[in-house]
């Protein structure tokens, strides 16, 4: 199967449908979501859905769906819902006027962390603002950004699977910013004493919009940040191929500071 | 960059000078004069660079120094020894109204990024409230004057004061 994009529903726009954000709290046993998602395709049509493990034993079923008839109502969704032992309790929020907005939800947790989500557009807006405000210096700020985030971002991943793993597995681990949207990273070569060179494929500072920058300082500060924290040396980053430049991907050659 | 500024210079004159209502020979003369005085400005602090390294200094006009973060960030004028950690960097920022905190912090993100011992801005007419405050908290040596060409003088003042006391 393809890679792609992972789609979450905190909105959905849908003009002259009825719209339905069913939450369901369900007893975190085999089966229960199953029970619940029987019960609801009966009337409607789900768009997306999620669910997730809570630490008092339950779990959260959360989809947004079409309703099949015009005439359903989410006070009925619910007794249906209610009417599955595996419920614990069921909540229907209904759109408005085509509009679907997620509204039980307040943010992201990825392990212990929260987390916040933005358009990928948008932040490279503010990139592209702060390099056209301060020029140069906009660039050697958003470097510095790059390299305290890549520090304290693997410092955090050592505190949860320890140094030594993150060291074992820098390749797997990279894929945790790929499934975030930051670019496929891959290390071209091991981190020996002469550094190692490092691609990134759909890098996010290179989004369209991105163009008026020179190249990808946040990208390039994060990586050495990331390879100092995880390897306890000091690295030089430069970037020697990048999309903004016409390249097809960018490529990053970190050596020993 | 060059044009950009001169181009930067002129829009904003014009953009005064029509709020103000001024004749159309004006609109146009002025933001003329205004781009004679940058380029006019920047070809002094060249000679300023010939004369100190006429003294065995070296000093380039513009400069181009690779900062902290491998960036590449240009001045009016600098002092770089071949150790190539710059002494003293200078810049201009030239206006027809105060100067605001933007460009100062433009300024100081580049000085971080250099790290000299000494940074001078040259600033024609002079700096606003808010940015005199800003550059003071960085430790910016700020000149001022109404007239760009009188910066000059004043910056190679401080440029050799800093050379006799041992900055080069």
């Amino acid at each position: 199967m393809a890679e792609g994009k992972k789609k979450i529903f905190p909105v959905h726009f849908a003009p002259g449908k009825k719209l339905f954000h069913v939450v369901v709290t369900l007893s975190d046993a085999p089966g229960s979501y199953s029970s619940i998602l029987d019960l609801v395709r009966t009337k409607v049509n789900l768009i997306g859905t999620s669910t997730y493990t809570r630490s008092d034993g339950t779990a959260v079923f959360s989809g947004f769906a079409e309703a099949l008839s015009p005439k359903a109502t989410g006070k009925e969704l619910e007794k249906l819902i209610m009417s599955s032992k595996a419920a614990i309790s069921a909540t229907v929020y209904e759109g408005k006027d085509g509009i679907l907005v997620d509204t039980f939800h307040t943010g992201f947790v990825v392990g212990d962390e929260e987390y916040i989500l933005m358009r990928k557009e948008g932040l490279v807006h503010v990139f592209n603002r702060v390099s056209k405000m301060l020029g140069s210096g906009g660039d050697a700020l958003l470097f510095d950004e790059g390299i305290a985030m890549g520090s304290r971002n693997a410092e955090m991943m050592i505190n949860t699977v320890g140094a030594e793993r993150v060291r074992a597995q820098v390749g797997i681990l990279n894929r945790f910013l790929a499934a975030q949207g930051w670019g496929i990273i891959e290390a071209k070569d091991g981190p020996g004493d002469g550094g190692f060179t490092v691609r990134v494929v759909d890098c996010f500072e290179c989004s369209p919009g991105g163009s008026s920058r020179r190249g990808c300082n946040f990208m390039r500060g994060y990586l050495a940040g990331g390879a100092k924290a995880t390897f306890g040396r000091d690295y030089e980053s430069s970037e020697t191929k990048c999309v903004l430049k016409g390249a097809d991907a960018c490529e990053f050659r970190l050596t020993p500071g | 960059m060059r044009l950009w500024r001169i181009l930067a210079a002129a829009s904003l004159q014009v953009a005064l000078l029509v709020l103000r209502g001024f004749s159309p020979v004006t609109l146009f003369a002025l933001p003329l004069a205004s781009a004679v005085l940058v380029v006019e400005t920047k070809g002094d602090f060249e000679s300023m660079a010939v004369e100190l390294n006429r003294r065995g200094m070296k000093a380039h006009a513009p400069a181009a120094i690779v900062g902290k973060s491998g960036v590449k960030h240009e001045f009016a004028f600098a002092l770089v020894p071949d150790t190539g950690k710059a002494k003293i960097v200078v810049d201009t920022e030239l206006s027809v109204r105060d100067v605001d905190e933007m460009k100062v912090l433009k300024f100081y993100v580049k000085v971080f990024d250099v790290g000299p011992e000494k940074a001078v801005l040259c600033v024609c007419p002079r700096l606003g409230a808010r940015a005199a405050t800003l550059a003071k908290e960085y430790g910016i040596t700020v000149l001022e004057d109404d007239v760009p060409r009188k910066l000059i003088p004043m910056a190679e003042k401080v440029v050799n004061e800093f050379v006799g006391q041992g900055g080069n």
